[in-house]
């Protein structure tokens, strides 16, 4: 597809890169001679300088004929601007990063007015993620499918875990009965799906599949399941706070809130009342002492420079809190943190750029079946989508054990009605079902890309029920 | 420096110019030559492209100094590769004329050091003009359009290769500008020999002509170049079409999507028409004394003044016998040179006259020392660190230019010869002044001259720093 990115930013570069790799034709507007250099250097994109809002130079970019527009500059109005006048000289969808919280009241409007398909506010995609972390403690990170009836989750396994040590396929019948399934693992950043005879071993992230009350007696059965959060500490009060202090709030979590600038305390206070701010520095482990860090149940880290959240959550976690969540917008230290221990890394950026994939693959497939989300998992190493069967899915009512998929290709939940199914050997899909697909390398565009129709013989499907 | 993935690439490289000596093999075997020296050669290239190909490499770092590495040293790879069927074929008299002919062609320079060219086999004379056609558009741009390059970020490649100030693609992929930068050039190619064929030019002849001109070369298979076939069509064909190949290709990626206004409105393209016609004029005036019509002279003039300002190097006329007031205005042509993003060499007309509006700008500054001023090209802005690298620039091609000369006056040529040869090579034309002229040869050079000159002609069609970049130790260190 011909894609026209506006604003070589954190997000704009990051989406780039992604789309590259996708094989996507990429050009790249910005006004910064210096960042479009780093662009074009670093990735096989076109680069036009110029302001996002000009005609001219948004025809150059070749906005007129592009499939899709991504205004993310670091300017809501120039991005609304920008997608208006891409749409008038034909662009076909365009999408705008709108980050001002006075703007999210009238979105609706604006989008209608504006002609803006698709508006993605990494500050608010950043606090719902956050709180899905906050809601259930115990795992590393979540992602739902279905509207909530499907989770999956990472955990990381520590020494003395009952599954450590034995094939999965040996679990005591009280797991095997849950209705979930592993999905992934990551072992130093090698990621694979297992199967029946993979061991884990302490320090592997598992990802597992099913429904939220069987992940909640998983995690039971793990000695996980910490307390619900009642208290939480966040250091920061940028952007992404106010969203997750609104989402906080209105579930009744006390909050502690610690802003150096006084102005942006008041102004949270005068938002949130019932918050406790503090004005301060929070990078000082004598204020977060003094303030009394223990006695909170949770800590976030969002201040805006990644070294600080990344020190301060140490901190805490040094501290003993349960559950640390940092903000840390560079991908290329994962490695680093999550060796320290720090598990719910969460970044504005890499969420970002996962919401505007998943639309982009969607718009590539535009017959056949529908791609209604999709998650990177394993810092991207691996992709978790849901479709829903439509008539053109091959091989419907075709028992699994009779099919083979693709390499890395993994059925992981059928979704029927109420019903949510683990797949086994005899289980088929139907029209109308979702499922859930996770998938390690090559991309998955539609629901028939997953069946490996070139080989002649029959192996069972992968994964490791429990 | 990710020394290995270098190799590796410079392997996949040199399999790809296997296969396209196939293709002089073909022409030597339809003439009933020796197809020896190609055979030879294709066994030699293939076993080290297949060898250092499957060098096993786990590191992927690629960046701008591997890029500039790579460059540099395919190029001086390509030169001897080139010089391997000219050794074989036992036609010249040392290995350093061979590599000096060989590098002659890829930097479609067209310096010769053979005295009797026709007496050559036909696939020899083929495969001389055919590396003019590889190397015109480049042998990287070629590799990126038709092999996938291992994940390496070819954008570097292909910037070191293709000439000019600034580099933009023409679409957001590099393998597919590079494919259309190729189809261009082959569909202007093959258009020259069906016009040269039709004007009556024997068909291998064509082919010899199209290719040189295309690279904007200048080999011939006559010893009177162009001028041996005293045909005004051929000469007019000719300098049309050594013209289009001199011009940014961009223009005609513009002209295929309809971008007209961005055309009319290039200032390259302007400043080049501009220049080619004033020197023709001036020096169709200036021949006046040599010619007996105007009409003559004028002719003369401007096949002269394209070949030289294309930087390819034909001649119909030898214009050492010219008054010099004629010679010195296509010397300062060697110096400008074609456009950027063109086949041709020299030092591109955009940079002389991004350089003149700098040193416009400069003066004005100087009576209105506050003054505020940007410099613009096609009503851009021109960055000021792309102007201070342009400076940099022409102060290295100057340097080259000299420091060249110096070494080759050591053999005791004149001044003329002497600098008109460093200029020559460094600008890729062919032909300098006095004994190195039309008429002429480089074979009296020594060999030490010889090495010089071959290593300017890849400095020059690189513009400079991706061989200097070889001499430099800190491009080597691990750190």
């Amino acid at each position: 597809m011909d894609i026209v990115i506006v604003g070589c930013g954190k997000v704009g570069f990051s989406l780039a890169e992604q789309l590259v790799l996708e094989e996507h034709n990429i050009t790249i507007v910005d006004q910064s001679e210096a960042s479009l250099r780093r662009a074009g250097d670093q990735l096989d994109v076109m680069t036009v300088r110029g302001n996002g809002v000009s005609v001219a130079t948004l025809r150059e970019a070749g906005a007129d004929n592009a499939d899709l527009l991504v205004a993310a500059t670091n300017s809501d109005e120039v991005n609304m601007v920008c997608c208006l006048t891409a749409k008038n000289l034909g662009t076909g969808y365009t999408i705008a990063r709108i980050r001002n919280p006075e703007y999210t009241s009238s979105l609706a409007e604006l989008r209608r007015n504006l002609k803006i398909d698709m508006v993605i506010n990494p500050e608010n995609a950043t606090a719902i993620e956050i709180y899905r972390l906050l809601r259930f403690p115990a795992a590393a990170n979540i992602e739902t499918f279905c509207r909530g009836r499907v989770e999956l989750m990472g955990v990381r396994l520590q020494e003395g875990d009952f599954l450590v040590g034995k094939p999965i396929h040996s679990l005591s019948s009280q797991v095997k009965k849950l209705s979930l399934l592993f999905c992934a693992a990551d072992r130093n950043g090698d990621v694979s799906i297992p199967n029946g005879s993979f061991v884990p071993l302490a320090g592997d992230k598992l990802y597992l599949v099913g429904q939220p009350d069987s992940l909640d007696q998983f995690f039971h059965l793990l000695g996980r399941n910490a307390p619900q959060v009642k208290q939480v500490f966040l250091v920061g009060g940028g952007k992404v706070s106010m969203y997750l202090a609104k989402l906080l709030s209105a579930t009744g979590i006390r909050l502690k809130i610690v802003e150096r600038s006084e102005d942006r305390c008041r102004l949270i206070s005068e938002r949130f009342p019932k918050a406790m701010v503090i004005c301060g520095d929070g990078t000082d482990s004598e204020l977060l002492d003094s303030e009394n860090l223990t006695s909170s149940d949770a800590f976030v880290a969002l201040t805006d420079r990644d070294e600080d959240n990344l020190i301060i959550s140490l901190y805490a976690m040094q501290k003993g809190l349960p559950k640390v969540v940092t903000k840390c917008n560079r991908q290329n230290y994962t490695g680093i943190v999550r060796s320290l221990g720090l598990d719910s890394v969460v970044s504005p950026k890499f969420i970002t750029a996962s919401h505007i994939l998943h639309r982009v693959r969607g718009m590539q497939n535009s017959q056949g079946s529908v791609m209604n989300s999709l998650h990177r998992i394993a810092d991207g190493a691996a992709e978790a989508m849901e479709f829903t069967v439509g008539p053109n899915t091959r091989h419907l009512g075709t028992p699994l054990k009779d099919l083979r998929l693709k390499s890395g290709v993994l059925l992981a939940v059928i979704v029927r009605g109420a019903q949510i199914i683990i797949p086994e050997g005899s289980s088929c899909l139907q029209e109308e079902d979702s499922v859930i697909i996770i998938a390690r390398g090559g991309v998955i565009l539609d629901l028939n890309d997953i069946y490996d129709d070139d080989a002649g013989f029959v192996v069972p499907t992968g994964g490791a029920e429990a | 420096m990710n020394i290995k993935l270098v190799f590796k690439l410079i392997g996949r490289i040199l399999l790809v110019e296997a296969v396209a000596l196939v293709i002089p093999l073909l022409v030597a075997l339809l003439y009933r030559e020796d197809p020896v020296p190609f055979l030879l050669t294709i066994a030699i290239v293939a076993a080290c492209g297949l060898g250092l190909s499957s060098l096993p490499c786990s590191k992927k770092q690629f960046f701008t100094r591997e890029g500039f590495v790579s460059v540099g040293l395919i190029w001086i790879i390509t030169g001897l590769v080139g010089s391997l069927p000219f050794l074989f074929c036992g036609y010249f008299a040392t290995p350093m004329d061979c590599i000096f002919e060989s590098c002659s062609g890829f930097t479609t320079t067209g310096a010769s050091i053979l005295t009797d060219i026709e007496s050559l086999p036909k696939g020899i004379l083929f495969w001389r003009s055919f590396t003019h056609w590889l190397g015109g558009m480049g042998v990287l741009v070629l590799a990126t359009a038709i092999v996938p390059t291992m994940g390496i970020r070819s954008h570097y490649l292909t910037q070191a290769e293709t000439p000019g100030p600034v580099f933009s693609k023409l679409v957001p992929k590099q393998s597919q500008t590079s494919k259309i930068l190729y189809s261009i050039y082959f569909a202007l190619t093959a258009l020259e020999i069906v016009c040269l064929k039709l004007a009556g030019m024997p068909l291998y002849d064509c082919f010899i002509h199209a290719f040189s001109s295309a690279g904007t070369g200048g080999f011939s298979n006559r010893n009177a170049s162009v001028g041996a076939y005293g045909s005004v069509a051929i000469e007019m064909i000719i300098t049309v079409f050594i013209l289009l190949f001199s011009l940014n290709f961009a223009v005609y990626f513009l002209l295929l999507t309809r971008r007209w206004k961005e055309v009319l409105e290039s200032d390259e393209l302007r400043f080049f028409l501009l220049v080619v016609s004033g020197a023709t004029l001036l020096i169709t005036f200036s021949n006046l004394e040599v010619y007996s019509s105007i009409g003559e002279s004028l002719r003369y003039a401007v096949f002269q003044v394209a070949s030289i300002i294309s930087t390819t190097g034909f001649a119909t006329a030898d214009f050492v016998l010219w008054p010099k007031f004629s010679q010195m205005i296509l010397i300062l042509l060697m110096f400008c040179g074609a456009c950027a993003g063109s086949t041709g060499g020299g030092m591109k007309c955009s940079r002389v006259l991004t350089l003149l509006r700098s040193i416009r700008r400069d003066l004005h500054h100087i009576t209105h020392p506050r003054s505020v001023e940007v410099v613009k090209l096609d009503g851009k802005v021109v960055g000021e660190d792309t102007l201070h690298s342009l400076l940099v620039f022409v102060g290295a091609y100057m340097l080259l230019v000299f420091g060249a000369a110096l070494i080759i006056s050591l053999d005791g040529f004149s001044f003329a010869e002497s600098f008109s040869a460093s200029l020559t090579c460094v600008s890729n034309v062919g032909p300098g002044l006095e004994s190195i002229g039309p008429t002429g040869n480089f074979s009296a050079f020594s060999s030490l001259s010889k090495g010089v000159m071959s290593l300017c002609m890849i400095a020059g069609r690189l513009e400079i720093f991706p061989i200097l970049i070889l001499f430099s130790p800190t491009a080597w260190r691990r750190t």
